[in-house]
């Protein structure tokens, strides 16, 4: 469970967040989780901001300037789902992400309709919301431009032939397996969960009690890099897998 | 259902008190028509033993031609009050009265007789009864002395015209009136077992109607709503005392782990104690995952919850989900197969069906040996979608079915299992919500996990 390492490994990252680092804004009542998850962002080169209740919350949050805010569901005040609809509401796109206690279906439905971009169940892997994080503020960088091909170093995915060319060579992929490539090399260089997996391949929010993402993985991963010297798809430890570029390797 | 029986029994009871209402004002009608009559055949008797009597001193005291005098007198009497004299020899002729001679078939023997006599009546021949007594005077004579009895007998008819009239209103009315209140009973014990299905179903808000009448039913009602009040009183101190424990447990839960995994980010750990900690942070993430499923199954169970319903198609869900596990049964060497129409729409929600599905998937996977096959099926029926996983496993004995479904329950076979023995219970709490039957079935060998959930009401 060596957590947060992968990042020194990723030079990537640090890349980005150097030119101008990613600000955060965490709004949560619980300070001892708080103060861990501000050490632990901070410490993966965010610059973070904590709010412990929710009315300083959205005055922090609309004065601007955040790339990605973090809001717990349930805070004194002003509860998240109300932080995000104000928001909203005077056209402040920034994506947020909800940590909720309740962990319940419902609430899940009910953050992404308020507004929120992504949702994350108490207690999760610190790993997890890295992930996610990161994710959220690459969305918020990169404009989401239409293309039909994707190229992550010599591997080449063209989204309307439905095929898929490494190394000038033909891969043969099954449906899934093409859908979770094509999740891969949307999100290069970026930390990939299992449950990030689940919800954007088969869109399903489920704890799996078993490896099945693995098993997916490892036969995406033969076909892609088994015949390869430079290996694309990497398992970063206690967290996930990621689509390296070799030069960022 | 118990809806035929209740229907019948008010039914029944409607026809059988029609019957005894009946069968009383029949009775009762019948008794006063009897004595009616009695009474009217005591008072004509008593007129004419009277007459017998007077005539019988007359005819002793002044002999044959006073009371022939007498007679002639009263002869004139029948065109207005119907008296019948006849005094004749004994061949029969006619020695004074009003009817011509001896009527044949009366012998004078001091009997009550009736028989009729030919009279004309504005130019037509009518019969009339009569009754009269005849005897035998002393010297030879004979008398009879009588009345016209057609009034009375008229009067008898119409009475039981009348009766039989009045007993079929009587009948008519006690029918239509206890149909009408039967439909009524029916009616109320209807919407109150409707309720009752409602409440059973979740809304435990939900309250039998009180209509004011005052009767029975409101009263019923009445209690029935205190101890509804009460059950959902308890129920929401439950479910307050469980979401708030849950809510206390996960949040040191959150703390715990955070600190492990900050913790483990510094290099400077010995090997055997980052390991202790990674294997504390696997039994932490354990005990959440327990308490995940449990706060699924309480908000499953609904306590009146609505959950946000959206029309899903269940056949693309399986084949996500057979999809999902195929290279995992394939590594166990196990045949997963998926049988689906092409669509199966209904109203639910995706996500607690998903996860329903997976965990019936992952139990057959657990338990199946290799070469085995679990096959998932939906039908569509009527007004459902009929779910099966089928598998060729050990299956699961018929006395412990229906305590598999409840939570923390595992059979002796799973005691090596690090299961948390709410999977099926999951599954159970899911169908429940979505007003779904579940049963468990021999599939000989193996289990059938069969589901049939209504299907979409909404187009």
């Amino acid at each position: 469970m060596n957590v947060a390492t992968h990042r020194s490994d990723t030079n990537f990252a640090t890349q980005a967040q150097a030119q101008t680092a990613m600000r955060l804004l965490l709004i949560e009542d619980d300070l001892e989780a708080a103060s861990y998850l501000v050490k632990g962002l901070r410490e993966n080169g965010y610059t973070i901001d904590h709010s412990a209740d929710g009315r300083d919350g959205l005055e922090r949050a609309t004065s601007g300037g955040y790339d990605v805010i973090i809001a717990d569901r349930q805070l004194p005040e002003l509860d998240g789902l109300s932080i995000i609809i104000e928001l909203r509401k005077n056209a402040d796109r920034t994506p947020v992400l909800i940590l909720s206690a309740l962990g319940t279906v419902d609430d899940r439905v009910h953050g992404l309709k308020a507004g929120g971009d992504d949702y994350l169940t108490k207690p999760f892997a610190f790993a997890e919301l890295l992930a996610r994080v990161e994710a959220l503020s690459r969305r918020a960088s990169t404009h989401a431009t239409e293309t039909t091909r994707l190229k992550v170093a010599d591997l080449e995915l063209d989204l309307l032939a439905r095929r898929v060319i490494r190394a000038g060579r033909n891969i043969d992929l099954t449906a899934k397996e093409f859908q979770l490539l094509e999740y891969l090399m949307r999100r290069p260089d970026q930390v990939v969960t299992r449950t990030m997996l689940l919800e954007g391949v088969w869109n399903l929010q489920f704890d799996p009690q078993t490896n099945i993402i693995d098993v997916h993985m490892s036969r995406l991963r033969t076909a892609i890099d088994k015949n390869f010297a430079k290996p694309l798809i990497h398992t970063v430890r206690g967290a996930g897998y990621m689509l390296k570029t070799p030069e960022a390797a | 259902m118990a809806q035929p029986t209740f229907r019948l029994s008010s039914a029944r009871l409607a026809a059988l008190y029609v019957i005894i209402f009946a069968v009383g004002v029949v009775s009762l009608l019948t008794a006063v028509y009897f004595l009616t009559a009695r009474v009217l055949d005591r008072e004509v008797d008593a007129v004419i033993q009277a007459e017998v009597n007077g005539l019988v001193d007359v005819y002793r005291q002044g002999g044959l031609l006073q009371l022939i005098g007498t007679l002639h007198r009263r002869a004139d009497s029948w065109g207005r009050t119907g008296a019948v004299y006849l005094l004749a020899n004994p061949d029969g002729s006619r020695i004074a009265g009003n009817i011509a001679r001896w009527p044949s078939q009366v012998v004078a023997n001091n009997q009550w007789l009736e028989f009729d006599i030919d009279a004309t009546e504005r130019g037509q021949v009518v019969s009339h009864p009569v009754r009269a007594r005849a005897l035998a005077l002393a010297g030879g004579p004979t008398l009879l002395v009588g009345t016209d009895i057609l009034e009375r007998k008229r009067l008898a008819s119409r009475l039981r015209n009348a009766m039989f009239w009045c007993a079929s209103l009587c009948v008519l009315l006690g029918t239509t009136v206890t149909s009408i209140y039967s439909r009524g009973v029916r009616r109320r014990i209807s919407s109150i077992a409707l309720t009752c299905e409602t409440i059973i179903s979740g809304k435990l808000s939900q309250r039998l109607a009180i209509e004011n009448t005052k009767d029975e039913f409101d009263e019923l009602s009445r209690t029935v709503n205190h101890m509804l009040d009460r059950i959902q009183q308890q129920t929401e101190i439950l479910r307050t005392t469980f979401d708030s424990a849950a809510h206390d447990l996960r949040a040191p839960l959150y703390r715990a782990r955070v600190r492990i995994e900050e913790t483990l980010q510094h290099a400077n750990i010995p090997g055997n104690a980052r390991d202790t900690m990674e294997a504390t942070l696997l039994e932490l993430e354990r005990v959440q995952r327990t308490l995940g499923t449990l706060l699924q199954i309480a908000q499953a169970e609904g306590h009146g919850r609505e959950l946000s319903a959206e029309v899903l198609d269940l056949a693309a869900l399986t084949h996500e989900i057979v999809d999902l596990y195929q290279p995992e049964a394939t590594q166990r060497g196990i045949t997963l197969t998926a049988r689906t129409p092409d669509t199966a729409a209904l109203r639910g929600s995706r996500q607690l069906l998903a996860q329903a599905l997976v965990n019936l998937v992952e139990n057959a996977l657990k338990y199946v040996p290799q070469n085995g096959h679990v096959i998932i099926e939906l039908n569509s029926e009527p007004g459902e979608i009929v779910l099966s996983v089928a598998d060729d496993g050990p299956g699961i004995p018929e006395e412990d079915r229906e305590r598999v479904l409840q939570p923390f329950i595992r059979l002796e076979r799973d005691r090596a299992n690090t299961g948390s023995g709410l999977g099926l219970s999951l599954v159970a709490a899911v169908m429940r919500l979505h007003r779904a039957t579940m049963e468990l079935l021999d599939n000989h060998p193996g289990l059938i996990v069969r589901c049939r959930i209504p299907a979409s009401r909404a187009a």
